[in-house]
């Protein structure tokens, strides 16, 4: 689960000028002809730190996604609802596993990232840092925040590097699952008893801010931005992706009943565009800088994991099994 | 900690806030490639990707983890990734065959060895067959002359056979109970009926408030 914001701004170092003509002249063809870069080929070193910002923030949004969600597996209503929850979480901690793979390809290592995420040093998704209070809660992540990671995800699987792209697929492919479970329990409660309604309503009505934030402010337009475009390592602007989203789910939510707080919130028919307020971007940069409701406890957990974990990776490490960039 | 979940609440607590850099080096385990034949038998082995693992039988019990929690998976396995042999990467339609030279017949036991293609890029590699060489280089060039079907190339793949840790006869029944997990499967979660029902419901209080409205005028 990834929301796009705030990824593309930071790495101003890079010109793109200083590279190689003809060698960048052959990466561009290449891209120009819809074929793939692998890891094997020379690219431009805007182009990879790119990526690995991007992809990385994605492994860590799967990994700290999987709390907010694990911690409903004991309260989930039923065994089969416990059942489902616990493929979901670990599907989101494979789909973590499968991009931490793709990003280790660009030559930074695993346990970097790691160390990065609990460090402070690198983000993930903003959404994340806010509790899920009820079962409510945990169903408006599984369906609509997952929708807006689909719709992130599928347009990033159309981007130009290999290896991002075979984990996009293969992750878009089990994230069909998460989206008919998050309906199917959104259903059940829209359909049910007028409290099983009512949590879910307070429920959209606390999620509806995080989730705008979800795809980022609007794009700034960076000297980088058409260049990112142009090499297919951004795919649409954050607003596009909102928009999408919007048009998508909007519809489904009215539908079951439900209203959505933000009295603006209409598609102009004329530009096929949604009108909404804007969310409060003032929020959505102090949760990233830190302070939001969860951030502290989210790197906690991921934290004391990792400390936990140490003695028995020490005891399994061996040196006849070496750390090497993957292949592919 | 002062959290929702009571089982955050219980753990214990660590140094905060946090270090600005970790005081302690990398403490990675080793990369191994995943092969996966999914979903039929007759398919060949197809490359997955990774894991890392403090050696081969780990990475094969988390290879079966992270590659197939779903649907039918026949077989798998794994290898040590400094044991894959990696050819270069082609340009447009050449063929990486048109560039591996033929070499002087090698003296040296001959071993089994395992050729992977990669017919597109942005694709996976594919296991293609089999050749008997006496090392990587040699079975480059012998995979050239028996699997060269003039087809656009753009990587080769070369493993000693030994150095993979195949899924053994018995092994086979590790996902048996794959296809009793329904609860994995986006179809397993039909809300089609129920929702139809609220929606004719729903349909329906309107339209009878709609004529008591219009009775009312």
């Amino acid at each position: 689960m990834y929301g796009g914001g705030n990824t593309f701004e930071g790495v101003k170092t890079d010109s793109v000028a200083q590279e190689d003509p003809v060698k960048l002249g052959e990466f561009e063809g290449r891209i120009a002809r819809g074929e793939k870069i692998e890891p094997s080929d020379w690219m431009p070193l805007l182009y990879r730190k790119q990526l690995i910002r991007m992809i990385e923030q994605h492994a860590h949004s799967e990994i700290i996604g999987a709390l907010p969600e694990g911690t409903w597996i004991t309260r989930a209503p039923g065994f089969k609802r416990k059942m489902a929850l616990m493929a979901k979480v670990q599907d989101e901690v494979g789909h973590a596993q499968l991009l931490y793979s793709a990003a280790e390809t660009l030559g930074k290592p695993r346990e970097q990232m790691i160390d990065d995420l609990i460090t402070g040093k690198s983000k993930y998704s903003n959404v994340f840092n806010y509790p899920t209070f009820t079962w409510g809660d945990c169903c408006f992540i599984s369906w609509l925040v997952d929708a807006g990671a689909i719709v992130n995800q599928l347009a990033n699987a159309k981007g130009s590097y290999g290896p991002y792209c075979r984990a996009l697929e293969r992750i878009c492919a089990e994230e069909s699952f998460h989206l008919k479970y998050g309906h199917h329990c959104v259903i059940y409660l829209a359909t049910g008893s007028s409290k099983q309604r009512e949590m879910f309503q307070d429920a959209i009505n606390r999620w509806w801010p995080p989730m705008m934030h979800f795809f980022g402010p609007a794009d700034m337009i960076s000297t980088h931005t058409p260049v990112l475009m142009k090499w297919k390592v951004k795919m649409g602007t954050n607003d596009d992706m909102r928009n999408q989203f919007l048009d998508m789910y909007v519809p489904k939510v009215w539908e079951l009943g439900f209203t959505l707080p933000d009295p603006n919130l209409a598609k102009n028919s004329q530009t096929g565009r949604w009108n909404y307020t804007e969310p409060d971007w003032e929020e959505f940069k102090r949760v990233i800088n830190g302070d939001g409701p969860c951030n502290k406890e989210r790197l906690e957990v991921r934290r004391i994991a990792e400390e936990r974990g140490r003695w028995v990776r020490k005891a399994l490490k061996s040196p006849q099994a070496a750390y090497v960039t993957p292949l592919a | 900690m002062n959290s929702l979940d009571p089982r955050v609440n219980r753990l214990p607590s660590t140094r905060y806030p946090v270090p600005n850099e970790p005081t302690a080096p990398l403490d990675q385990f080793g990369t191994f490639e995943v092969f996966v034949v999914q979903p039929k038998e007759e398919k060949p082995f197809q490359h997955e990707g990774i894991v890392h693992a403090p050696n081969l039988e780990m990475a094969y019990v988390l290879a079966k983890e992270a590659f197939t929690r779903r649907f039918v998976c026949v077989s798998l396995y794994v290898v040590d990734t400094t044991n894959v042999a990696v050819s270069p990467m082609t340009e447009g339609d050449v063929s990486i065959y048109q560039q591996i030279e033929d070499r002087p017949g090698q003296a040296g036991e001959k071993l089994s060895y395992e050729i992977y293609h990669l017919t597109k890029r942005g694709k996976q590699h594919v296991h293609a067959g089999t050749v008997q060489a006496v090392n990587g280089p040699d079975a480059m060039v012998k995979a050239k002359h028996q699997f060269n079907s003039g087809k656009g190339i753009c990587s080769v793949w070369v493993i000693r056979t030994k150095d993979i840790r195949f899924t053994l006869p018995d092994e086979k029944d590790l996902w048996n109970t794959l296809p009793e997990k329904k609860f994995r499967d986006a179809s397993a979660y039909k809300g089609g009926d129920k929702l139809s029902m609220f929606l004719q419901s729903k349909q329906n209080t309107s339209d009878h408030s709609g004529h008591s409205d219009n009775a009312d005028q």
